[in-house]
Parts: structure tokens; sequence; C-alpha cells
């Protein structure tokens, strides 16, 4: 037999469509293990008429979904749940005439009816406080927000004030030597003011006027301590008025040059930007 | 094999892709709608218990489910309650009629529509076969034609069947 002849027979149709009798079955099932083309062809004719039956598919009820859920047990404790609503319901159902049936049918509906809207008027009231809350919310992170950085700046300015009350101290103060340092070429009216304590020897600066340091630069003091210059300490960018300085014993004069970040042993005498002799 | 996990995710999958194919092939075979869903939830409770049972190397999923649905509506159909149901309803079939029949045509949905289309000769070969799940010996008989005759109309029914699946 050729397998053409066979596969064009309508043997594979009465065997896909379930019409063939146990014998042809057989003989159909031997034959597809040994010629692939037969195999194909079978899946041709079944995705064929699977697609023919896609395409003409009529949608069941709904409710064969439902009832087929819980029969196969997927849905354990919504079964106990509701089977005792639904005897209840049967037996008023069966105990009471028609008429009164309808009555409280009708009644049913009104209330089911009254809950629907209720529910929708619930909603949109939870919708519209949702909105309120969330925009009062948003403001009140935004007032907050402003009074942090409100209690920042305020913080900030009360030690400047305290820093600017000290200063105004040590002037008066006569235990103070204060020293004036001026720009030697007055070139950009570069201003500092050292404050030498004359018992303790405690040096404190106060830069009155200079340009910012660039970010790899630091602000160096010298005292000159009989013709040579000793290191007084570095000028911390963070100090906006008046810095504690290292403790100098002896000195002529003071000055400040610009040096590399964390300062050099000699000073850069190209970039002296003030001095002030006492 | 997904299914075979048995899940609620796999018969939802199942049923939502194969349900309508399979209700088209139900409603032929059993035209009452209330009956035909009560054949299919049966047919999916079947399909579920016995899904151990389908090979895959036999053929595709779709055939051996269309097999169970066919099969199950056939003895549906044959039931002693149908029987008895149809008979009352030619009894009431007024009062049906009046309230407004149920029933649509199922001569014009899926594959009874096809087979409709064949020549007269082929169609009730198809129809008594497949549809109503008659031997070939018992449409023999039936139709007053010999054996040799009813198989060889049942082969080109078939062949041409294919045809026009296509």
């Amino acid at each position: 037999m050729k397998i053409r002849d066979y596969i064009e027979s309508g043997a594979i149709e009465s065997y896909v469509l379930g019409l063939a009798k146990p014998e042809e079955i057989k003989e159909l099932e031997v034959l597809m293990e040994q010629y692939p083309e037969l195999k194909e062809a079978i899946d041709q004719f079944s995705t064929e008429l699977e697609e023919q039956a896609f395409n003409n598919a009529v949608p069941p009820p709904a409710f064969v979904k439902q009832k087929l859920i819980t029969e196969l047990g997927f849905e354990k404790a919504s079964i106990t749940a509701e089977s005792p609503m639904v005897v209840a319901y049967n037996s008023n159902v069966e105990n009471k005439p028609l008429e009164a049936n309808v009555q409280s049918l009708g009644r049913w509906r009104l209330i089911a009816a009254a809950s629907v809207i209720l529910f929708i008027a619930s909603c949109a009231a939870n919708f519209i406080l949702y909105n309120r809350y969330s925009s009062a919310n948003a403001r009140y992170q935004a007032i907050l927000g402003e009074r942090n950085t409100l209690q920042a700046s305020n913080q900030f300015f009360q030690t400047q004030l305290k820093d600017y009350q000290s200063a105004s101290q040590m002037m008066a103060d006569p235990t103070f030597t204060i020293v004036q340092m001026k720009d030697p070429a007055n070139k950009q009216n570069n201003m500092t003011t050292v404050f030498w304590d004359n018992k303790t020897k405690d040096v404190y600066l106060m830069a009155n006027k200079l340009p910012l340091a660039a970010k790899d630069k630091q602000y160096q003091l010298w005292a000159l301590v009989d013709g040579k210059p000793v290191d007084a300490g570095m000028l911390d960018p963070a100090c906006t008025s008046l810095c504690k300085m290292k403790n100098i014993p002896r000195a002529q004069a003071f000055a400040i040059t610009l040096e590399k970040q964390g300062g050099s042993p000699v000073p850069t005498m190209a970039e002296l930007y003030v001095l002030g002799s006492i | 094999m997904m299914l075979k996990q048995r899940d609620q995710g796999a018969f939802t999958y199942l049923y939502d892709r194969y349900s309508g194919s399979l209700y088209s092939i139900i409603l032929n075979i059993v035209p009452d709608r209330d009956l035909a869903s009560d054949v299919l939830q049966e047919v999916f409770v079947k399909i579920w218990k016995q899904i151990e049972s389908y090979d895959t190397i036999k053929g595709r999923l779709f055939t051996w489910m269309l097999n169970v649905a066919r099969n199950a509506s056939i003895d549906a159909v044959r039931s002693k309650g149908y029987q008895k149901s149809q008979q009352n309803r030619e009894l009431t079939e007024n009062i049906y009629d009046a309230g407004g029949s149920t029933e649509i045509n199922t001569d014009r949905i899926g594959l009874k529509k096809i087979v409709n289309n064949l020549k007269d000769d082929y169609k009730i070969i198809i129809n008594l076969s497949y549809f109503e799940g008659y031997t070939q010996d018992e449409i023999s008989k039936m139709l007053g034609i010999p054996l040799g005759t009813v198989k060889t109309r049942m082969r080109s029914a078939l062949i041409q069947l294919k045809q026009v699946i296509k």
C-alpha cells in the first residue's frame, strides 16, 4: 500500500473525528510510527479542525464556568459561606404565597438599589476626601520643609551674631592687641584683622575682606618673628567671622598668603594678600 | 505539562480557551441550550478528571477534547430523559413559541454549518455518523443502501469535508 493513497483515503479524517473502528485505529497507529508524513497529515487536519471550531466558537453562558469552579472544588470556602443563604431563601420562597413573594422581591430590589446608590455615594465621598487629604498633606510637607530651612538659617545667624559680639568685645578689651592687615599692593582693598591676646597669646583672625579661595587653595596666616615667617595656622573656609588660630608667643607682624590646601612650610611671597605690623 | 498540575489557573485557561469551540459542537448535537450547557459542564468535569489519559503522542489536545464532547453529547441525546423531554416538548411546542424560545437554529453554527454545504448524500451520512453516532451498519439499514455504498460515500464525504474545512 502506498502511504499517499492511504493518506487520501479518508482514514485520517475518520480517525481524527472519532469515527474509526478499533481495528482501523490500531492500523493507523502502527502506520503512524513508520511514516512521519502520515503523522504530519493527521496534525494538519487536526489543526484545521481546531481552527474551524475556534472561528465558529459560541460563548457558553457565564454561569457554567462558575458552576464548574465550584464543582471542581476550587472555591471551597465560598461554597460553605453561600449555601446557608441559598437554603434560607429557598424555604422562604416555598412557604409564602405568590403575592407576598412578589412584594418581598420588590422590597429586596429596593434595598439592593438603595445599597448600590449608597455604595456609589460613599465611593465618591471617599474619592473627594482622599483628594483633599492628599493636597493638605502635600502642603503640610512643604511648610515643614520651609520651617526647617528657616530654623537652619536662624541658627547660622545666631552663631554669626555671637562671633561678631565677641569680636566687638575684643576690640574694646585692652588686653587684646588689634592688628589691622592690609593689601600691600593695595590692588583689591583686601583687609583682615588679627586679635592677639596679650595674656594667653592666643591669636584670632577676622577675614573682613578676602577673595574666595580656589578649591585646592587655602589662606595661611604667618607671624613674622625677628624677620622669619612662622606658621600661625590655616584659615578654615567654613569659618565666616572670628576664627581661632595658633598660639603665637612673640611676633612683630602678621601676613596672609594663599597656599595649597593644608598649607606650606614656607610662605609663597608672590601670593601675599595682606600684611600688618604691630 | 501545565494542565496536569490541576490548579484553578490551569483550569481557567483551558476553559476560556476551549469552552466556546466545544459548546459549538455540543449545540450541533444537542440543540437545546439549557441541556447543552449541562453537557458542557459535564464535559469539562470529564476533561479535568481524565486529563491523565490524554496522550500527547496520539494527537492534539483539542482533538481529544472534541471527541469527549461529541461522545458526551450523543450520550445525552440518547438518554431516556432527553427522549422523554423531547416528546413532551412536541406537545407543548406552542407554549415555548409564545414564551420566546431559547433555541436557535443550531444547524447554522460550527461544524454542522460546513456539513450542510455538502452534497445531500454526503450530508446525511455525516449527520448520522458524526452528529448522531450511528455505526455504518446501522446507517446501511436505516437508509436501505448496501454497506459498501455507505463506506464509499463516507470516504468521499470525509475527503470533501477536509477540503471545505481548509
